[in-house]
């Protein structure tokens, strides 16, 4: 239990995709606009992502090594087919909304990045709450940044005006320049953050902040 | 190796590096920067007259923030601040001569910390950024908030034509009788320093002079504006566009915010060109964004986006120079 709690945990900050392993961006830059897309399309991660690491992990021992990226890509293609399709029947206005980047799940790297780095290698249970983290801190980083976006963009926030009365909307936040804004000053914010937990703890100050897949494959130092 | 030395050719030196001591010429980013500011005062000092104490309001507030913005930048990083040398005072006040005077505080403080922070500072500082600071700013406010930036809607109350609208929508033939006079010394409504386009012209022609820009970058895109804007009036009903919006080549720069980009925007030291061939391509690309944006366009003013997109381009015009004698194939 404590170990799937380990692998659960690491995905809301230590490893949380969009400021961290800085995977999935497209659909951080794209969707958006609005803190309701970020939610939905952080849902839609979560289903897609659980489900593929607990069939992966359950057949990794049957997949040939050669052929092994194909059949991740088939597994999360069939899931990315099922959600787009349940979207359709239950969530139709949000499905107006994401538009394409539905059926782009399933090239998001997160998906086939953990099914990599992690499902292939480890059992069903801890491969679930790997999933399920990664896919509720990439759902919680997709609702940060569309809430702020929206909030400025806007002055609403899921849809409800919260700003004071004479606040003029500031407009680029909700067009494509935005995005970039937004994304950038969070992982500056997340990359600040650290360097003081670092200094507090008297660590050595970590030099290669935001690493590909999760640290562990990219990082030359180790 | 004596031998051989004897065989070949006596060498002929093309360049002598003599031994230091070498003798400094004074300049340093600070004069540029001062020399800059000088060459503002003309502009600065119309617009006043033209619009009152907002302007100077206007100005003074964008200056101040631009500052203040790099003086609590490199305070929170933990930075050495190079205030000295008035770069993010020129920057503040280059943003502050493109608003229109009535531009609210709100807006002038945030396009100026933007200016600075976001088209410098989030760069590495001097030097290091890519595209002109002020033009920044300028863009994400006028992204933002189109409404208040527009001249025409934040002076109410004005004799004053706007030149480029009329142009634009009611052919050129609209302006009244001698308004290129007027036109030229800043009879017009446009950002507040901007379209001043006699003072523009003499501190533009100062700076040149005391080699703060290279002039060759305003010689380049005027003359380019020229050339594509006569092309286009010449050919203007041959190519189906009607003839009464296709304005003659001299309006285009004695309208709008041309001449004060051809000065102090598209000679942003660190976002041109260096050699001469670079110079050129980039002045005749800025020059024909210019022309192009004002005939199709939605933009009235084109040249601050021309300069803008010019500047993208200039790492690959860096390229063009010539090859070094005896380079290697």
């Amino acid at each position: 239990m404590a170990s799937m709690w380990k692998e659960f945990s690491k995905g809301l900050w230590n490893e949380i995709p969009p400021f961290r392993l800085v995977l999935g961006l497209c659909p951080t830059l794209a969707v958006t606009k609005s803190a309701d897309n970020g939610l939905g399309m952080g849902l839609a991660v979560i289903f897609v992502l659980v489900l593929s690491n607990a069939f992966i992990s359950a057949v990794r021992k049957i997949i040939p090594k050669k052929v092994r990226i194909v059949c991740f890509i088939a597994i999360s293609a069939t899931l990315v087919v099922a959600v787009e399709l349940l979207m359709q029947a239950f969530a139709y206005p949000l499905y107006q909304q994401l538009g394409i980047f539905v059926p782009l799940i399933v090239v998001n790297c997160i998906i086939l990045g953990r099914a990599e780095a992690f499902a292939a290698k480890n059992p069903v249970h801890l491969s679930i709450a790997d999933g399920l983290g990664i896919g509720v801190g990439y759902t919680l980083a997709l609702t940060l940044v569309g809430a702020l976006r929206e909030m400025l963009g806007t002055g609403m926030l899921f849809g409800k005006y919260i700003m004071w009365e004479s606040f003029q909307p500031f407009k680029i936040m909700v067009e494509a320049p935005g995005a970039f804004l937004a994304l950038g000053s969070l992982l500056g914010l997340m990359n600040c953050i650290t360097i003081i937990q670092a200094r507090k703890r008297g660590d050595e100050l970590p030099v290669n902040l935001t690493s590909g897949c999760g640290g562990a494959c990219c990082n030359p130092e180790k | 190796m004596t031998q051989q030395e004897s065989t070949m050719t006596p060498i002929v030196p093309r360049f002598v590096v003599d031994t230091p001591p070498f003798m400094h010429r004074g300049y340093t980013i600070a004069s540029m920067m001062r020399d800059k500011i000088i060459a503002l005062v003309p502009a600065a000092a119309m617009a006043i007259y033209m619009y009152g104490i907002p302007a100077a309001r206007v100005m003074a507030l964008s200056a101040g923030t631009a500052v203040l913005a790099e003086y609590l930048w490199d305070k929170i990083l933990g930075r050495k601040d190079r205030l000295y040398d008035l770069t993010s005072l020129t920057i503040g006040l280059l943003f502050a001569f493109l608003l229109p005077a009535g531009a609210p505080w709100w807006l002038v403080i945030t396009g100026s910390a933007f200016s600075v922070i976001l088209g410098r500072q989030v760069f590495g500082g001097l030097g290091c950024n890519p595209l002109c600071p002020a033009l920044v700013g300028w863009a994400a406010m006028t992204v933002a908030w189109p409404m208040f930036m527009d001249p025409m809607a934040m002076t109410l109350q004005t004799t004053l034509v706007e030149p480029l609208q009329k142009i634009k929508f009611f052919g050129y033939a609209s302006l009244p009788e001698g308004s290129e006079l007027s036109l030229f010394l800043g009879q017009q409504l446009g950002g507040l320093g901007s379209s001043q386009v006699a003072a523009v012209l003499l501190g533009g022609l100062y700076m040149c002079v005391r080699k703060a820009v290279r002039w060759e970058i305003p010689v380049a895109f005027l003359a380019s504006v020229l050339l594509v804007g006569g092309i286009f009036w010449y050919l203007a009903p041959q190519i189906g566009l009607n003839p009464a919006t296709t304005p003659p080549p001299h309006l285009y720069l004695l309208t709008g915010s041309t001449m004060f980009a051809a000065f102090f925007l598209a000679t942003d030291p660190s976002s041109s060109p260096v050699a001469l061939g670079g110079i050129c391509i980039y002045g005749l690309l800025a020059g024909s964004l210019l022309v192009l944006i004002r005939i199709f366009g939605i933009y009235l003013d084109s040249a601050p986006f021309a300069i803008l997109l010019a500047s993208l381009v200039t790492p690959m015009c860096d390229l063009v120079r010539a090859a070094p004698y005896g380079r290697r194939k």
